[in-house]
């Protein structure tokens, strides 16, 4: 009944961000009440403002080539808020090999451009679910 | 929704005098976001301030993409700041149900200014009116009909008006047409007109005296209680009405069809009935 809410953010200093919006839609369509914050952010303003919305999940873009500093930074901070039931995601230009580490570091999953957007969608619903079980 | 969340908080007390609830409504693409992020950063320098800001949900999914914080991302990191993005959950008129709640819960977390933005439908959008106890209604030079719009019902709830984007040319226009429009409220509150280029920060200080001004009226008036008491009673209609469709929504639409008015299960007479029965116990407390 209550919709999943999440927030979407790219971290870093490129300035596309197409993907990270073709994502919103995506989730929007799926009945997803998506929280966008725009370019740009810190990690800090991320998890900040995941937490003021009470999101359940939070989904990186990054095409800058700082995903394996950004993203796990992001996981640690939602930790040390204790906020480690936010689940983070991510997505973007990020080489295969960087993968393991990401979700070793705690990221859910890394979704590289050409993912279907069903898949990221279903990903996000089952992850929601799991963790409300 | 979580209905023991909504008693709990409907318990908080929303009659804190020193808690000042402002509006702002107005066109969308009008800079209601830009704009309270600008009254947000400078409140914050010697104040607790919570944005609440709504936006329209998809009448499709339902779902929604809330993009409101975009415009004051800078505000994210600052420990006076509370920023709480909402969907308007299908509601008509600006706000969604559950935000006088909203309201409650960062009145009773120690917040002394809370700025609510509405979606910016446009001319129906006075619901505001009735939660907020000063309300903004924002206008901008140029949209060719906005003097129209503001005859149809939303310049009677403005308490100040805010020409935003007054860089752009019309905005003098546009100044001189709403001074001579301006409501004259009851008790003598006379609607001030405030130009403001929010993307620079222009304005912004004038704009904030008015907003003082207007709630130091109504706290002289005695009228900010009264404000109150009727966001109150606007947060039971919502309320209701919101439980009351979401409940129905979940019933097939052939059973409700077959049982509107069964002489088996006759739905509307019960459900006025149980109307009836909650009001009238309620006049037997009172
Ligand atoms: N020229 C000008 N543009 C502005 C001003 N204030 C906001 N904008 C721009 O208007 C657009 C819409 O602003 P936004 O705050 O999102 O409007 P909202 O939809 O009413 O919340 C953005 O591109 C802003 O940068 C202003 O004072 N002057
Ligand atoms: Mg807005």
């Amino acid at each position: 009944m209550v919709p999943i809410r999440v927030l979407v953010a790219k971290p870093g200093l490129d300035g596309h961000d197409r993907g990270a919006k073709v994502v919103a839609r995506a989730l929007r369509d799926a009945g997803m009440e998506v929280i966008y914050t725009g370019l740009r952010q810190s990690p800090e303003q991320i998890v900040r403002a995941a937490i003021q919305e009470d999101v359940d999940m939070v989904g990186l873009s990054c095409l800058s080539g700082a995903h394996n500093s950004l993203f796990p930074k992001v996981v640690q901070l939602l930790k040390e808020a204790g906020a480690e039931d936010i689940q983070v995601f991510g997505g973007g230009v990020i080489p295969e090999s960087d993968i393991p580490g990401l979700l070793e570091a705690g990221v859910r999953a890394v979704f590289t451009p050409g993912t279907p957007l069903e898949e990221i969608v279903n990903f996000v619903r089952e992850s929601v679910k799991k963790g409300d079980a | 929704m979580d209905t023991e969340a909504l008693v709990q908080l409907a318990r908080c007390p929303l009659d804190n005098p020193n808690v000042h609830v402002i509006g702002v409504t107005g066109p969308p693409g009008g800079g209601k976001s830009t704009l309270c992020g600008q009254l947000v950063q400078n409140l914050a320098r010697e104040h607790k301030v919570a944005a609440l800001l709504v936006d329209p949900s998809s009448p499709y999914s339902g779902g929604a993409i809330l993009g409101d914080r975009i415009r004051m991302s800078a505000l994210s990191a600052n420990p006076n700041v509370y920023i709480r993005s909402l969907s308007n959950r299908g509601n008509t008129g600006g706000v969604n149900s559950t935000v006088v709640s909203i309201i409650r819960a960062v009145m009773n977390c120690g917040f002394e200014y809370i700025i609510v933005e509405t979606v910016g439908a446009g001319q129906s959008e006075v619901k505001i009116a009735s939660i907020a106890d000063t309300t903004l209604v924002v206008a901008v030079p140029n949209l060719g009909d906005d003097i129209q719009a503001f005859k149809s019902g939303i310049m009677e709830i403005a308490d100040i008006f805010v020409i935003n984007k007054a860089d752009l040319p019309g905005a003098d226009v546009l100044f001189a047409a709403l001074r001579e429009s301006a409501v004259r409220h009851k008790d003598g509150w006379l609607t001030p007109v405030c130009q403001t280029v929010a993307v620079e920060g222009r304005g912004i200080d004038s704009l904030l005296d008015y907003i003082r001004a207007h709630g130091d009226w109504l706290r002289r008036q005695g009228r900010l209680t009264e404000k109150r008491k009727q966001a109150a009673k606007f947060e039971i209609l919502e309320l209701s009405s919101y439980y009351l469709q979401s409940h129905l929504d979940q019933v097939p639409a052939d059973v409700l069809a077959a049982n509107l008015a069964n002489k088996d299960f006759n739905m509307l007479q019960r459900l006025l009935d149980a109307y009836r029965e909650i009001v009238n116990s309620l006049s037997e407390v009172n």
